[in-house]
């Protein structure tokens, strides 16, 4: 098995005893991997995400990142190897600048304020913000502040990333800009979408999930191209693949 | 633009103030924390009959404002509301002391008018201090100065939050605020049956929101310390800086 990594095996979860969130969820995802994660709202797949970056504890099951058990004491060596992109970005930067917002992780890690500024730099770079470094976080548009968000997490040089809805509220100019950033990522990613064309842009396999199961597991191509399956789950086909209705 | 709008605007601008690349907002946080301390003990140190000792001090926020190129006028606009409550301090010592201090033609003014006025004007001058530290010094830059002063951890922290809080508590206030004004077009206001709800909605997303900024700090290596980077140490220009404010305020308290 490769060394970058996320297992799990038969994990449940839920917020109280009478509503399972998650029920017996196992799959392993390997470095390289672009994983979509899709389903219906509602069907766990934020609280999935939140598992897997320990912010909510108590599953029963195994979650191994990189064999390291997501536990309460290794929380600081996990989190240091996921970089977790919340669905606002409003939650993500609660600082005044996108360098002071940027710098936080690398600050946090105790790295001097000379790798901290080459950080901030090249995580700006890598997704060609560096114009924005030094403006202020309010006065950013809704797509700048997404491409923000994303750096925040990559000058933590993360292993692995995880997307919660990154695509959401975006205009399609900026929707692309992401997809085209997200394909030059070669980090193991996991991204939970409805946006389904995205999903077939930027991932090379899909889990798709329905009240809190994984129902299918599998390539890209073969699950979104299922009508069926997809309809019986709440979903549609990609726009891409349904064809115009004017034809 | 709706009032919580507008407060919205101003911290939002006094944050793009405290951004600039002014020659005052170089100098070091430290120093200029230190300076406004100094600043604001010196002057309410003045006794309470040395009015015309006290109005020399009034040097010190006329060439912050100069050097911050800081506009006054925005700076009253803003303070409007606290400055009033800063003068109501000393309103009744007219009452209460009554004792002719000196006479001006006919006009017989007392040693209360003139504690009032030395009171109201040691609240203006401690209020412009702290305004122009805020307009020429980031809350992250001055909370950085509180640590290095040994402020415990979690005090500064609060600080910080707090002051970001505003902003979350402001932008979730202006949402339910545009969504009740939109399905009750007639009212002006909010009505007061639903302040309670309105309240507690509040209340609750806020807390959302909050809980939201927590994780995603917490994701990001946070562990109860905050590190605000920029530079620790002093150079020449701070220390002369430093100095030459300390030396004045004691040369204008001894005169």
């Amino acid at each position: 098995m490769s060394h970058i990594h996320i297992n799990l095996e038969h994990v449940n979860y839920s917020y109280d005893a009478s509503h399972p969130v998650l029920k017996d969820i196992t799959f392993t995802a390997h470095e390289h991997e672009a994983v979509g994660l899709i389903g219906a709202n509602g069907v766990g797949k934020s609280t999935l995400l939140k598992l897997l970056v320990g912010l909510n504890l108590n599953y029963e099951g195994s979650i191994r990142v990189e064999d390291i058990p997501v536990e309460k004491n290794t929380l600081p060596v996990i989190r240091e190897k996921i970089g977790y992109v919340f669905q606002d970005s409003d939650s993500q930067l609660f600082l005044s600048t996108v360098k002071d917002d940027v710098a936080f992780a690398p600050r946090n890690y105790g790295l001097s304020e000379d790798e901290v500024s080459k950080r901030v730099n090249h995580a700006l770079e890598s997704i060609h913000i560096e114009h924005l470094k030094n403006r202020q976080i309010y006065k950013l548009s809704g797509g700048e502040k997404k491409m923000v968000s994303i750096a925040t997490i990559l000058s933590m040089t993360p292993d692995i990333i995880l997307m919660d809805e990154p695509s959401i509220a975006l205009d399609p100019g900026n929707r692309r800009r992401l997809i085209h950033i997200l394909n030059e990522f070669d980090h193991l990613k996991i991204i939970a979408s409805h946006d389904l064309d995205m999903i077939l842009d930027t991932c090379n396999r899909v889990i798709l999930m329905s009240k809190g199961q994984i129902i299918r597991d599998g390539k890209v191509r073969e699950i979104l191209s299922d009508k069926d399956l997809l309809e019986k789950h709440g979903l549609e086909l990609p726009f891409c693949m349904q064809g115009s209705p004017y034809s | 633009m709706s009032r919580l709008d507008h407060a919205l605007y101003e911290i939002h601008h006094m944050d793009m103030l405290a951004d600039r690349d002014q020659w005052l907002n170089r100098i070091h946080p430290l120093v200029k924390l230190i300076i406004s301390a100094a600043y604001i003990a010196v002057t309410v140190s003045f006794h309470k009959y040395n009015f015309t000792g006290l109005l020399r001090m009034g040097i010190y926020p006329i060439v912050l404002f100069i050097l911050g190129d800081i506009s006054f006028t925005d700076a009253l606009k803003r303070l409007r509301i606290v400055l009033p409550l800063v003068c109501f301090v000393g309103l009744f010592n007219p009452f209460f002391d009554r004792k002719p201090a000196l006479e001006i033609g006919a006009f017989v003014v007392t040693a209360g008018m003139i504690s009032m006025a030395t009171l109201m004007l040691k609240g203006i001058y401690s209020v412009l201090a702290a305004y122009l530290l805020i307009a020429s010094t980031s809350i992250e830059k001055i909370c950085s100065a509180m640590r290095m002063l040994h402020i415990p951890a979690i005090l500064v922290t609060q600080v910080l939050l707090t002051y970001r809080y505003i902003s979350v508590l402001l932008e979730e206030a202006g949402r339910i605020t545009e969504a009740y004004s939109l399905r009750a077009p007639k009212q002006k206001g909010v009505h007061f049956k639903v302040w309670g709800s309105l309240a507690g909605q509040l209340l609750l997303r806020s807390m959302d929101r909050a809980d939201n900024v927590y994780e995603s700090m917490t994701l990001r290596g946070y562990r109860g310390e905050f590190y605000y980077g920029g530079k620790t140490a002093l150079c020449t220009k701070d220390t002369a800086y430093l100095i030459v404010w300390i030396l004045l305020f004691i040369l204008l308290k001894m005169i």
